[in-house]
């Protein structure tokens, strides 16, 4: 359960990894903020609200896992594990910098709290599901929380897992689709036949629910109801904006991977201040 | 080959899997509709249920899911065929599990020519060492029978992190009589005639050396036959050390003459500055289906095959001592 004082509390968290990220970006010449900010409210409802992690001890064995599928936003992830006490923020400026742990992608033996490399799209969804068996084995009762972009379930392997995870009735495995309708080359819609997405996973057998992946209440009462979901997946379709947050980089494509400027920056931060 | 004595590698390691995972409940198994590949019976189902997990014919999601089970502490052994997880899955063995170092063993099977014969080139698995070579931190094991499976499984579980073992088709000879002591990351002096030649060898071939470097005693060429069963790690030390007793040195291989055994002696030769090399191998071409003996043939990998290659390297290097 949560109350508007959560709500209130999340919502000065995405703001301030929404922050994070823009100068993060800024700092390395390098990354990718478009996508970052589109997961940037689910990313903060999993870290400060819905995930049970101890930043003292990241491999705590009874945490709950997330995975980033869509690596490339990990800004917000690097981000939400500073400011949730992983780390240091000092460090988040050292983004894909020489000796670093953070690394451009999200890499699980170099930095706290990261439970799975990821960044090669569509690998998520396996991923999360083999740790969902293993905490079957381990006897541990566990989340595991994937998102995935939508232009990344192009991938094959995603359908591969989606069918075994119906199969092995993985009810505590909870993906996310960050659906921001854009990939790297454009328009997904405009890039391949993926659309209708949703019915997709339904065919397929799972649990599945639609939202507004920036409603942060909306994010919370969907993962409520993924939970109660016992003998099967839950997919929960976000739609999001891509560079939300920041109005010159929503729906500019062109801030999939580009940097800001110095004044770009300036003004980004003066909107999230 | 009538009085071979056979012992079927597929066999040798599931047997082998079981005892593991009966003394350790955090050992499972993935497979890609491989269960009866492998010989998986109903009764090791039903003992292991919860840990023997099939996801069907999807390579790089056992791959992955295995990634994900080795991510929560247990060990994985992900068992299909040799060239399905090492291409179909390559990214997955690579990004999710090679790089993480996460404790996932590979068990490939149908590898080789040999192992792959009648199926043709689509299930002949002859690039699955160079690739899984390249890839950082993964321990490849080409075992030449059944014994040597069942110690190389052994040996691959008790070292925490990712592995690839090579097996076959499941007619499989047996090579080394009595078995012999396998230790991981060390190379077997099988034979030793003399110091005239080398021939370094693994997997089935093992037997076609030995009988060649017998031959060839018996000619008067009197060599020794080394098996190299482990390309990572690499016995550098010790292939450096045969080869400065014996420079004349010939690789035998079951698999694609590019990036796996005949390349890893190569690369010592280059390195360590002594000896001189013939590879036998697949020479960079695409073989067909077959009887298993008769494309081992066909492809230069014969006892004869093996005699011309020690008799020319011998003869090679000789003429270069005539000429200091």
């Amino acid at each position: 359960m949560w109350t508007e004082k959560d709500v209130r509390m999340l919502e000065e968290h995405a703001r301030q990894l929404r922050r994070d990220v823009v100068t993060m970006i800024h700092l390395a010449g390098d990354g990718h903020p478009g996508p970052a900010l589109s997961v940037a409210d689910l990313v903060t409802a999993l870290y400060f609200k819905v995930m049970r992690v101890n930043p003292a001890d990241p491999q705590w064995a009874a945490r709950d896992r997330f995975i980033l599928s869509k690596g490339h936003a990990c800004p917000t992830l690097y981000a939400a594990l500073a400011r949730r006490g992983f780390f240091s923020p000092e460090v988040l400026p050292t983004l894909r910098r020489l000796g670093s742990i953070l690394q451009g992608h999200p890499d699980m033996k170099k930095t706290p709290g990261i439970d799975s490399t990821s960044g090669s799209l569509g690998n998520g969804v396996s991923l999360g599901l083999g740790m969902v068996l293993a905490a079957r084995v381990n006897q541990q009762e566990y989340f595991t929380y994937v998102i995935t972009g939508d232009g990344e379930i192009q991938e094959g392997i995603v359908w591969e897992a989606a069918m075994a995870a119906v199969h092995y009735k993985a009810g505590r495995l909870i993906v996310f689709v960050d659906n921001n309708g854009q990939q790297s080359g454009g328009p997904v819609c405009q890039v391949s036949g993926l659309y209708p997405v949703l019915p997709k996973w339904q065919a397929f057998g799972w649990h599945c629910q639609e939202i507004d992946g920036h409603d942060l209440r909306a994010i919370l009462a969907a993962v409520e109801r993924a939970q109660a979901e016992t003998d099967r997946p839950s997919c929960i379709m976000a739609r999001t904006v891509k560079g939300k947050g920041i109005p010159f980089m929503e729906a500019d494509n062109s801030w999939h991977k580009r940097v800001p400027t110095k004044d770009e920056l300036d003004r980004a931060l003066a909107i999230l201040a | 080959m009538s009085g071979m004595r056979m012992e079927s590698t597929r066999v040798a390691f599931l047997e082998t899997l079981t005892e593991l995972m009966e003394s350790d409940p955090k050992t499972v198994v993935v497979f890609a509709d491989s269960v009866k590949v492998f010989r998986a019976t109903e009764a090791f189902l039903e003992k292991f249920a919860g840990r023997v997990f099939d996801v069907g014919i999807a390579e790089q999601n056992a791959v992955a899911m295995a990634a994900g089970l080795a991510a929560g502490d247990l060990t994985v052994f992900v068992a299909t065929y040799a060239g399905f997880i090492t291409m179909r899955a390559c990214e997955q063995v690579r990004t999710f599990v090679g790089y993480p170092g996460l404790n996932v063993k590979f068990i490939g099977a149908n590898a080789g020519i040999f192992g792959g014969e009648r199926e043709g080139v689509t299930h002949q698995f002859f690039e699955d060492l160079a690739i899984m070579r390249s890839i950082p931190g993964v321990v490849v094991v080409v075992p030449a029978d059944a014994s040597e499976v069942r110690q190389a499984t052994r040996a691959i579980a008790k070292v925490v992190g990712p592995a690839y073992l090579r097996i076959g088709s499941g007619r499989d000879p047996v090579v080394v009589e009595p078995p012999r002591l396998f230790e991981l990351g060390r190379i077997r002096r099988l034979e030793d005639h003399g110091r005239d030649f080398v021939i370094f060898a693994n997997g089935y071939l093992l037997q076609r050396s030995l009988e060649a470097a017998a031959h060839l005693a018996s000619q008067g060429l009197r060599g020794r036959v080394v098996e190299v069963h482990t390309l990572r790690p690499l016995d550098v030390m010790g292939i450096a050390q045969v080869l400065a007793e014996s420079p004349a040195a010939v690789s035998v291989e079951d698999h694609q003459i590019n990036g796996a055994m005949g390349s890893a002696v190569a690369e010592v030769i280059a390195e360590h500055g002594q000896g001189r090399l013939v590879r036998l191998g697949l020479q960079d071409v695409f073989p067909e289906s077959g009887d298993a003996f008769g494309l081992l043939d066909r492809y230069g990998l014969g006892v004869r095959d093996i005699v011309q290659a020690v008799e020319k390297v011998t003869g090679s290097v000789a003429s270069a001592a005539g000429r200091h």
